[in-house]
């Protein structure tokens, strides 16, 4: 229960994106189609799985002073090979993506759990918290970068969805587009859930 | 251990070795996927922008990298080279193939780039690369008049144009000089 709890949270209840609104600057960015947010969000969830993994099995050994360049050291590893894997073996993504793959560093949903999460539990709690993370991160960058597409190209993973008349809204896959689409999600789901949690109060 | 810097000390070292480590053995372990892939990306640009050509060959002594095409019997049916230019964020590679006899523009494939994904980034699709083709090699390319932009990524069209206006006419020089065309 306990255990499938550390995964589930990541989806809904401690959805990054949407709950904690962290790692903004990729949701930003990269969520213009489909496509693209789900790549960005699968290689964002390998390295929170790893560095997570890696991070609670050096829990012990990792002085307090030096746990953050440690952490960041470890992170760091993991998006160089998250890096040179999908340019070996992905090209195509690669192409797309390859600025951004370097940029998960940064990205603060990773060093956040490792410091809240995996540096004060098991191995096997943080791993699956690291993948409910991701996950969560997965969904709402693929959510976010559909919305955008069919607005904004009229096509969803890069399949037309409408005829020669769609007059696609540019504005969509433009940064703006990001902030106006994350801003309305965001509303609608504190929207919601605030109803949920006053009819749960009364 | 007694002395707590030098236990910090050691432990970042250890990890950074750790790291190290690692990302040596990822890195022998995925070059030559990668530069498979460059080479492969390379081929197919060549062949692609070159429609007749069923191989090539490196011209020898040129500024930059120009293959001529060879049709199935062997005969000279165009060149191609490439390109390299400014672009919104970063250099623009482009691979052209250019039939010298007829003086036109056979095809263009972008090699690398670093555009906006989604938006610049789209001047590697066929609907914008493909008005290229059959252009004269002293055409100006403007865009909005000669050729359509990618929407929402003037620049990144526009430069496209630029990198072909000023790269063409020193290829073909380049090609002629080194004996093509015979």
């Amino acid at each position: 229960m306990k255990f499938g709890y550390e995964f589930i949270k990541g989806l809904w209840d401690e959805n990054p994106t949407f709950r904690l609104v962290l790692g903004m600057c990729p949701t930003l960015a990269v969520t213009n189609a489909a496509m693209n947010g789900l790549s960005m969000g699968l290689a964002t969830t390998f390295v929170l799985v790893g560095s997570n993994i890696m991070v609670s099995a050096l829990k012990k050994v990792i002085p307090d002073e030096v746990r953050i360049p440690s952490y960041v050291i470890i992170i760091a590893t993991f998006v160089t090979i998250a890096d040179l894997a999908l340019a070996a073996f992905f090209p195509e993504i690669y192409r797309v993506l390859g600025l951004f793959i370097p940029l998960i560093v940064v990205n603060c949903i990773i060093l956040a759990r490792a410091e809240a999460f995996a540096a004060k539990n098991s191995i096997g709690k943080s791993a699956l918290d690291g993948l409910g993370m991701g996950f969560g991160f997965t969904w709402a960058l693929t959510f976010l970068g559909i919305i955008r597409e069919i607005l904004g190209m009229g096509s969803v993973f890069g399949i037309k969805l409408f005829g020669e008349g769609f007059v696609s809204w540019i504005i969509f896959i433009l940064p703006p587009g990001a902030f106006l689409t994350l801003g309305l999600i965001l509303g609608l789901f504190n929207a919601v859930l605030g109803k949920k949690k006053k009819a749960q109060c009364s | 251990m007694k002395n707590p810097i030098a236990r910090l000390i050691i432990v970042l070292a250890l990890i950074s070795i750790g790291s190290g480590l690692f990302l040596a053995l990822t890195y022998t372990y995925t070059i030559p996927h990668i530069e498979a892939n460059a080479a492969h990306d390379q081929e197919v640009a060549i062949l692609e922008t070159l429609p007749d050509a069923v191989s090539f060959e490196e011209l020898k002594n040129t500024e930059f990298p120009i293959y001529v095409g060879l049709d199935s019997s062997g005969n000279e049916v165009g060149f191609a080279y490439v390109a390299e230019g400014g672009g919104f964020q970063g250099m623009i590679g482009l691979m052209v193939g250019v039939d010298p006899e007829q003086e036109i523009i056979t095809g263009v494939k972008i090699l690398s780039h670093s555009e906006t994904p989604g938006l610049g980034a789209r001047i590697t699709e066929a609907v914008f690369l493909d008005q290229f083709a059959q252009k004269s090699i002293s055409d100006n390319f403007i865009v909005k008049e000669d050729i359509d932009g990618v929407t929402g990524a003037t620049f990144s069209s526009k430069s496209v144009s630029a990198i072909l206006e000023q790269t063409l006419p020193k290829a073909v020089e380049q090609y002629r000089e080194s004996g093509g065309g015979k």
